[in-house]
């Protein structure tokens, strides 16, 4: 009985630090509950068994813009979703800053801009963003179906806002994904992310 | 003194700029900012490097960003084209101030910057009159928001190899007034999960009245960049002190800029580039399960220690038994079998002994393994005289009495209980040394249980060690086959002196990398005096002569106790060409190049590592091997003790060496090769995975 009541102290000192880690390649990603465009609470643990990509996002941002405006985004987004990958979009900005907007401005921006992501997040409190220590739009996640953390980080390799570095750039979610797909480690599990910073209030 | 100067010279070129006799080589205004770009040479003199300067200034409000732009943010981006002959290099930037945005922290310059470019033209333009650079130019500006500015420059370059004047020459110096200084002082970065520590090792005289110290590194990673930096000065020089959270990149590069605010108002700034130290994260190298259970441990171990009897460390002692064993034909059954008997619980009482100091240094926190006694000198030196002693004896040059059986008889070779008790220790002394197939398992297993099951797996190998001498002596058939006997005995005995002696040697020569030349000089000199001292002691009688033989001993053992010292910073060994010595951080690092890693694990006192590496690993073949398919050969040696070795030896299952582990490219997960190895089976684990 003694070693139970210890045992559980333990559970909950430890449950209660894994609630602060921060996201850590090949460990568990963070479990966060967010509340999608349609009204709809979706969980990271409601998805186990599925492949989950993170994008942190700000229609405003011009590293943003660069690649929706350039389609590489959707490519992308595309290139992963067909395979039953589950895209979720995450909007940090609070409200009054940039890249804040209302659930049907959201849900206009991914019709208009022809995104194939499958959830658009909005946390405006910005809960998830500094679950995750997102820094910048763009900035991605990708987690495999066990929950780990595969890769995060910046989407490709060149910190550019111009629409001509998408040509040759290493795109490294992509690339992350085509190594987990034939079974290879993930050779780049951590970049640099660059962009906007996040919008949060504080 | 230095800062007067500085401030002068600040004084000047304040007065004297914005300077209106500055040529632009081009400037402009964008929607946020606006740039000019200066040459500081009219005239670009081939083969020379001419600096090249980049003006860039926000908006009132808005900033720039530094090379390393802090949380978010770019920095500057520029693709030189059209420039062939043109090497362009990297630009020098300011130091940076800390911009705060939100919870967040980025690097940059609300004031503007100057980028300096090197600019080197090639011998081949001097006959042309100029040359012309195409530059996509980007950079970003931000207040909150942010703004990205880019323009297409087409630079013309006037070229000369005549005299160069300039009045740009103010807009450059005043530049490098806003660079970091080179700087002298070494310094140190260790970076650990959640925080990391720089230590510059400054003198507080150079430095005196520093009121704040700030580092900017120039790679993620070192460092949270929005969280307050410490700093204070200890015993060794400067230190700052950085969060940090887990799950960050591992640096590129630990370099960075120093920027000291001192008492009077004024700053200094330096370059540092601190040698670094990775504590990250316990290791991401990914572990291979090992659980067994008990019965398979003992099992395991049975085997291992039936095989031990094979492996080349055991036989001179082997052969004693042996000697033993063929002059069984005279002894009676029930004192053949006492003899087994004997024999085993010998090697049981000694590898209990082993294990029981094992366990209780362990416990202290000692990271060490199997075979730890070996990584002691004063043990191998006490081997060493163990070896002498017992080879003179059998030699016959004296006869060792061990004072319990009364005197005549001697120690191991001695018929009866007591001698095949020390047979069994002796032969456990000198089986620490190799591994057996199997025995690394069950070691490594039985090494992270409680101390029962501990002591349970090291009896079953004490009695696969004694077993097929302790069969042998229940055998009545086999000791009627063996010979009379007679005077051969005595031949046969003074000849197996010589296998000791090669023993000792061997030995000798473990110590002499461990404590060093000048002490294995000193054990040789101690084992003469030794055995001088063991044999005046039996050839005499008169109280002069025994006194000299006691001074001899004494003095002997006092000898070797004293040089039995590691010599600090030991390498152990030599490593060969194009080898690394291992390190967890080589390691990694050598991983994360996504090159294939082939790590063996290794120490001279290791007879089963030195035959692998003989027969197998530096066979002509299997180096040609390796090279051919770009494998990276990492050693990490386990002579004298290391606890980053003891680590990963304990986290692939291993108790002691050898382990061989074979990590392919881009992989993070090894394999684990066998304990004895053959050119063929490396060749086959290498290429499977290759």
């Amino acid at each position: 009985m003694r070693y139970l009541k210890l045992y559980s102290i333990i559970l909950c000192i430890t449950g209660s630090l894994s609630a602060n880690a921060l996201p850590v390649p090949e460990k568990p990603a963070p479990d966060f509950t967010g509340i999608t465009t349609a009204g709809e609470t979706i969980s990271l643990a409601g998805l186990r068994g599925k492949n989950v990509v993170l994008e942190w996002t700000n229609h405003e941002c011009p590293y943003v813009k660069k690649h929706y405006n350039t389609g590489n985004m959707q490519r992308t987004q595309s290139e992963l979703t067909k395979e039953g990958v589950v895209w979720i979009s995450i909007i940090s900005s609070a409200e009054g800053l940039q890249g804040y907007v209302s659930a049907e401005k959201a849900d206009e921006l991914t019709a208009s801009r022809g995104s194939y992501t499958d959830y658009v997040v909005l946390d405006p409190t910005g809960k998830i963003g500094k679950m995750y220590n997102a820094r910048t739009t763009p900035q991605m996640f990708l987690i495999n179906k066990e929950g780990n953390l595969e890769y995060m980080g910046a989407i490709d390799d060149k910190p550019s806002a111009r629409a001509t570095t998408i040509d040759g750039a290493r795109n490294h979610l992509l690339e992350a994904w085509k190594e987990i797909q034939s079974g290879k480690p993930v050779t780049m599990r951590s970049t640099k992310p660059y962009g906007c910073s996040v919008k949060y209030s504080d | 003194m230095k800062y007067i100067g500085f401030f002068l010279y600040l004084l000047i070129t304040m007065i004297s700029y914005p300077l209106s006799a500055t040529t632009a080589l081009l400037k402009g205004e964008l929607s946020h900012s606006s740039y000019q770009v200066y040459l500081e040479h009219n005239k670009l003199e081939p083969g020379q490097t001419n600096w090249l300067a980049v003006r860039l200034e926000p908006k009132a409000g808005w900033h720039t960003y530094w090379k390393n732009p802090g949380d978010s943010g770019a920095a500057p981006y520029f693709i030189w084209a059209g420039a062939e002959g043109i090497t362009v290099g990297n630009p020098l930037y300011a130091l940076p101030e800390p911009l705060p945005v939100g919870p967040l922290m980025n690097y940059g310059y609300h004031a503007g910057s100057t980028l300096l470019f090197p600019l080197v033209i090639e011998e081949a333009y001097s006959s042309l009159e100029t040359a012309s650079l195409n530059v996509e130019a980007e950079w970003l500006v931000c207040d909150i928001e942010c703004v990205p500015q880019t323009d297409t420059w087409q630079l013309t370059l006037p070229v000369s190899n005549e005299t160069i004047t300039s009045n740009n020459t103010l807009i450059f110096s005043q530049a490098r007034t806003q660079l970091a200084e080179p700087s002298y002082w070494d310094s140190n970065i260790t970076i650990s999960n959640s925080d990391s520590e720089l230590l510059i090792f400054a003198d507080k005289l150079d430095v005196p009245s520093i009121q704040s110290a700030y580092f900017f590194p120039e790679a993620d990673g070192v460092l949270t960049y929005s969280d307050d930096q410490q700093w204070e000065w200890d015993t060794f020089g400067l230190k700052l002190k950085f969060a940090r959270s887990e799950g960050m990149l591992s640096p590129e590069t630990t370099r960075g800029l120093l920027k000291l605010a001192f008492d009077d108002g004024t700053t200094q700034s330096y370059e540092l580039e601190p040698n670094l130290t990775l504590n990250v994260r316990e290791s991401m190298l990914d572990p291979v399960p090992l659980s067994m259970p008990i019965w398979q441990a003992a099992i395991f171990a049975l085997i291992g220690g039936l095989i031990l009897n094979l492996m080349p460390c055991v036989f001179p002692v082997l052969s004693l038994k042996a000697f033993a064993l063929i002059s069984a034909n005279y002894k009676s059954q029930r004192s053949r079998r006492n003899e087994g008997w004997a024999y085993t619980f010998g090697i049981w009482v000694s590898f209990m002994a082993i294990v029981g100091v094992l366990v209780a240094l362990k416990a202290g926190g000692a990271a060490i393994g199997w075979g730890f006694q070996l990584q002691e000198p004063l043990f191998i030196g006490f081997l060493i005289l163990l070896m002498v002693l017992v080879s003179l004896s059998l030699a016959g040059v004296f006869y060792l009495n061990t004072g319990v059986e009364g005197a005549g008889q001697s120690f191991t070779l001695k018929e009866g209980a007591s001698g095949s008790f020390a047979k069994g220790v002796l032969a456990t002394l000198v089986a620490t040394p190799c591994t057996a197939p199997f025995m690394a398992p069950a070691i490594g297993y039985a090494l992270t249980q409680p101390l029962l099951v501990i002591l349970f797996i090291f009896s079953m190998l004490a009695f696969g060690l004694a077993l097929p001498f302790l069969a042998l002596s229940y055998s009545d058939t086999l000791a009627r086959l063996m010979p009379r006997p007679g005077a051969w005995m005595e031949k046969v005995k003074q000849g197996l002196a010589f296998p000791m002696l090669l023993t000792a040697a061997w030995l000798l020569y473990v110590y002499d990398l461990q404590a060093g030349s000048q002490a294995a000089l000193f054990m040789v000199v101690s084992a003469i005096t030794l055995s001088f001292g063991v044999w005046l002691y039996q050839q005499t009688s008169h109280v002069v002569g025994r006194g000299i033989a006691i001074v001899a001993l004494i003095a002997a053992i006092i000898l070797a106790v004293s040089v039995s010292k590691t010599m600090p910073n030991t390498e152990g060994s030599v490593t060969n060409e194009g080898q690394l010595n291992y390190s967890q951080i080589a390691l990694e690092s050598e991983l994360s190049s996504g090159r294939a890693v082939f790590a063996y694990f290794t120490a001279e006192w290791c007879i089963t590592c030195k035959v692998n590496e003989q027969v197998a690993l530096f066979t002509d073949e299997v180096q040609t091997f390796m090279a051919d398919n770009d494998i990276k050969v990492m050693k990490g040696d386990w002579t004298n003790r290391n606890a980053e070795i003891a680590q990963i030896l304990s986290k692939y299952g291993r108790a002691g060496v050898p382990l061989y582990l074979y990590f392919p490219a881009g992989s993070k997960t090894p394999k684990v090769l066998p304990e004895v190895l053959t050119k063929d089976i490396v060749i086959e684990y290498l290429s499977n995975n290759s």
